[in-house]
């Protein structure tokens, strides 16, 4: 693809977002007003910005990337508009920081590439790990940096600075700093990983001694998962681990251990937390338990359901009456608005991207790029199907967030500098 | 290294294609489905507010209607017959979603001037998109004597024309207001009718089924009758007790006494003083599948076309061709015997017909907003029961019932009326007093279930003490002084 015609792509899909608002607006009885050409414009200058960066600071880039970005972020825009047009006003300037974050990164690896983020990988776990401990901050302290407690769940910080408050979730931006760290830390060790081991049955399993950094994961999980109550995110990094393990060492053990320490996590929190319970409950029964624990998964089934094949129509629809539709059941509400068409097209994107940073890991020669990319690629096509797949019924409902679509500034932020990590990885690994 | 990164690419793409696959499930295969679950708010919702069809009875009363709201381009819906046709109309709420009529034809009575494409289309196209009116087969004069005589017991009464199938009255107590689910206090009404141990929500005449007790005779005798194994006059042993075979267990009579003298009996006395001792032995004689024929073209062990969803009335003729002591049981409709109310109306009007059962029906027509007419009732046979001759026989039979027997309570003066009281096991040691029957004798123009369901209030009551009775003044509303 030329650069013209992901200039042409980037124009559509900015014009595809502004479209919807306005086709929202005519729902409501509306028109076109300022809401579709700031949309358009925030679009525009968020991605043209982006892709310029892309041009001049890593301008061997795969330009397969960015145009799906841009149409899944499109897609999930006009339904948050539809949802709650402030928090879409909000979304927007999200979508501006993240872009120029996505942006700063490309300048910073532009003269050093991105292997300087393997030299200061000790300083990223330590900063990741700070701000995955934040939200634990004291809520009622007198520092202005505090942590929030928001649906049960302890993922947010907000800083109070007199004249604005600004909540947001460092998680998002912890979990990139994370796989960074992992691909550092088995690029180094990827060697001893992989010749230290013995054979049971089929599987390969490592020596007990390589087993710690495995088991110092998994207990990060745990304590994310009993601190913070956040399930997703705890499953989430536990699973990339595992897989970068994996890719790393080709030693099937890893997936089985993992897989055991995950069941067995899974099984104690489930006997231990009421929270844990109840998601299950909603997960196996929604209908018999529909006035409480399957309420959410139990409408957002219906929304799908009543979306049918076309779909009510941008605006139409009553995506509405699923709960926290904005945030966390965001695909439902595109499926009942947008129809089976635009799942599937969602789906199609979503592997799409998955596929173009699989294609990244595969060509690169530095192992710790390789890592890197695939572990970037894993992380977020995992996220993809836990919470889709929540949604559908095929796992337990996770509270994380559908990459590019959801309602949430951190998360939009955090996707946008991982495609910018992508994106730099493909230029180095370039011709 | 690129090798675990593929098996790695491979188990996402595999993942990605299991939500494809779950996505298609829930929005095409199974869309209809979720769609229109009762607690899917969403087709009442966008019909908030929009002018719905009029439902009308087959004598002119308007029994559902939209209102404009002053002050506001809003209808309001209006059921000005309140809780008198409750569950034949329904409720269309945009809160709790719609039931009965208001939701079977929800599309023929909703107006489709919206905004969606299709709806866009057919307009330009000069289609009418104006809501559409039901004419209901329901005679709002049965309808109502059939409510007043029920009164506070819990139940349900099912009229229909043997000739047509055409539902001239269908009642279920306890009932409740539709408007209660249309105004602000919506959801509150909703919990409470929802957990009201009086389920009022539930329409007995069609949606529960219940053993029907000694009411199944006529269909033991019309399958003895239709395969020439038994006639009225056909003799049987008349004991105190029926052993049933293979067990220790006894059936006996209501009246704890035999049936006749205590040394023999008769078909049609058994049929006229309902003696489960003579059922029981007629049921054996007759088999599990004959009498499975004549239950099955009665339209049991099968789904009904209908504008809801009737549970299937239930006859196990695999299970009971093995085991006669459980199907003597099953022959004076105990044990795992099941049926509706218009199950068992149906029942009454196949005798009624000659023979020959038709399916019951409650819509007449669809109007336009001039009054043209858009569709019509076909009159549809089920098929053929019994023969005529064996409905004939079971005619004087059940006449013989109302004279003579336990039915004298369903007598109308002036009327021959012929019928087959039941009191069969309920809930919680209550007895379920039912009366199924029809009239006038010689052309029948109405056919009748009435089932009571046992409560404190009913106490130890019998078919024919208590659902009789309810049955011979909706017979006389719809065939006296009219």
């Amino acid at each position: 693809m030329t650069r013209r015609a992901e200039w042409t792509t980037l124009v559509t899909a900015s014009g595809l977002a502004a479209f919807g608002v306005s086709l929202v607006n005519f729902a409501n009885g509306g028109g076109i007003d300022v809401q579709v050409g700031l949309t358009f414009l925030v679009f525009l200058i968020a991605f043209g910005t982006v892709a310029t960066a892309v041009h001049i600071w890593a301008p061997k880039a795969t330009p397969l990337l960015l145009p799906s970005v841009v149409a899944v972020t499109a897609i999930g825009f006009l339904e948050i508009f539809r949802l709650d047009p402030i928090r879409a006003g909000l979304q927007r300037w999200w979508l501006l920081i993240g872009a120029a974050l996505a942006s700063v990164v490309l300048w910073l690896l532009a003269s050093r590439g991105t292997s300087v983020l393997r030299r200061y990988r000790n300083l990223i776990l330590l900063v990741s790990v700070t701000l995955l401990v934040a939200p634990n901050l004291p809520s009622d302290w007198g520092f202005p940096i505090r942590g929030m407690e928001v649906n049960g769940s302890r993922l947010w910080v907000t800083i109070d600075l007199g004249f604005i408050n600004v909540g947001f979730q460092p998680g998002e931006l912890a979990k990139l700093g994370l796989v960074v760290f992992m691909a550092a830390y088995l690029a180094d060790h990827q060697k001893a990983l992989r010749e230290a081991h013995r054979r049971v049955g089929p599987f390969r399993f490592p020596e007990p001694r390589q087993l710690i950094p495995l088991l110092l994961a998994w207990g990060a999980s745990v304590l994310i998962l009993v601190w913070q109550r956040d399930l997703g995110a705890s499953l989430l990094l536990f699973a990339g681990f595992v897989l970068l393990l994996y890719a790393a060492t080709g030693a099937s053990g890893y997936l089985v251990s993992g897989a055991v320490l995950a069941l067995l996590a899974g099984f104690t929190a489930y006997q231990a937390f009421d929270h844990v319970q109840r998601r299950v409950i909603g997960w196996l029964a929604p209908f018999d338990h529909f006035a409480d624990e399957g309420y959410q998964i139990a409408q957002g089934l219906f929304a799908l359901g009543s979306g049918s094949l076309s779909g009510a129509g941008p605006g139409l629809g009553r995506p509405d009456l699923i709960p926290n539709a904005a945030t966390d059941f965001i695909f439902a509400a595109v499926g009942e608005e947008l129809g089976f068409a635009a799942s599937v097209a969602v789906i199609a994107l979503y592997s799409l991207l998955v596929a173009v940073g699989i294609g990244i890991a595969f060509r690169s020669r530095s192992t710790f790029r390789k890592l890197l990319a695939a572990g970037l690629t894993l992380v977020f096509g995992v996220q993809v199907f836990l919470i889709v797949g929540g949604i559908l019924r095929l796992v337990p409902l996770t509270g994380i967030t559908l990459p590019f679509m959801s309602y949430g500034g951190s998360a939009l932020v955090g996707n946008l500098v991982l495609v910018a990590l992508l994106l730099r990885i493909s230029h180095e690994e370039a011709g | 290294m690129n090798g675990p990164i593929r098996r790695l690419a491979v188990g996402i793409y595999v993942a990605m294609g299991a939500l494809l696959v779950a996505v298609t499930w829930f929005q095409v295969v199974r869309a209809d489905e979720l769609k229109n679950d009762p607690r899917n708010a969403r087709p009442a919702l966008t019909e908030r507010g929009k002018e719905r069809g009029l439902i009308v009875t087959s004598d002119g009363v308007v029994v559902a209607r939209s209102v404009e709201e002053e002050g506001s381009r809003d209808f309001v819906r209006v059921y000005p017959e309140g809780d008198v046709y409750a569950h034949v109309v329904g409720y269309s709420s945009h809160l709790v979603g719609e039931s009965a009529l208001e939701r079977a034809y929800t599309t023929d009575l909703r107006s489709r001037r919206d905004l969606t494409i299709s709806d866009m289309i057919s307009a330009i196209l000069g289609r009418d998109l104006r809501p559409r009116n039901l004419e209901i087969t329901i005679d709002s004069r049965l309808q109502q004597a059939a409510f007043d005589a029920l009164g506070n017991h819990t139940g349900a009464i099912i009229a229909i024309d043997p000739r047509t199938g055409a539902v001239r009255a269908s009642v279920s107590k306890p009932s409740f207001e539709p408007t209660l689910l249309l105004g602000a206090e919506t959801v509150a009404n909703w919990e409470d009718l929802v957990t009201d141990p009086g389920r009022p929500l539930i329409d007995r005449a069609t949606q529960e089924i219940f053993a029907p007790g000694s009411t199944f005779k006529t269909v033991v005798s019309a399958a003895a009758l239709d395969t020439g194994i038994a006639e009225p006059g056909t003799t049987f042993d008349d004991p105190v007790e029926f052993a049933l075979p293979g067990s220790t267990a006894t059936i006996s009579n209501a009246t704890g006494e035999p049936c006749n003298d205590g040394v023999t009996t008769t078909m049609l006395q058994g049929f006229v003083r309902s003696c489960n001792t003579v059922f029981a032995a007629l049921t054996i004689r007759v088999g599990a599948e004959d009498i499975g024929i004549t239950a099955e073209a009665l339209g049991w062990n099968r789904d009904l076309d209908y504008p809801w969803d009737i549970p299937r009335a239930v006859w196990l003729t695999d299970e009971l061709s093995r085991d006669d002591a459980a199907l003597a049981q099953s022959g004076i409709g105990e044990r795992d015997t099941r049926a509706t109310p218009l199950h068992m109306a149906m029942i009454a009007a196949a005798v009624a017909n000659g023979g020959v059962s038709v399916t019951p029906y409650l819509v007449d027509r669809v109007f336009d907003v001039d009054g043209e007419t858009l569709e019509t009732h076909e009159i549809a046979e089920l098929g053929r029961a019994m023969s005529s001759a064996t409905a004939a026989t079971l005619t004087e039979m059940m006449e013989r019932v109302v004279t003579e027997g336990t039915g004298r309570g369903a007598a109308v003066p002036g009327i021959r009326v012929a019928g087959k009281t039941g009191t069969a096991t309920g809930q919680a040691g209550f007895s379920n007093p039912w009366f199924i029957g029809f009239a006038p004798v010689d052309s029948p123009t109405i056919a009748i279930a009435v089932l009571i369901e046992g409560n404190a209030a009913s106490g130890d009551a019998s078919g024919g003490s208590l659902a009789a009775p309810i049955a011979s003044r909706v017979i006389e509303s719809w065939l006296v002084g009219r």
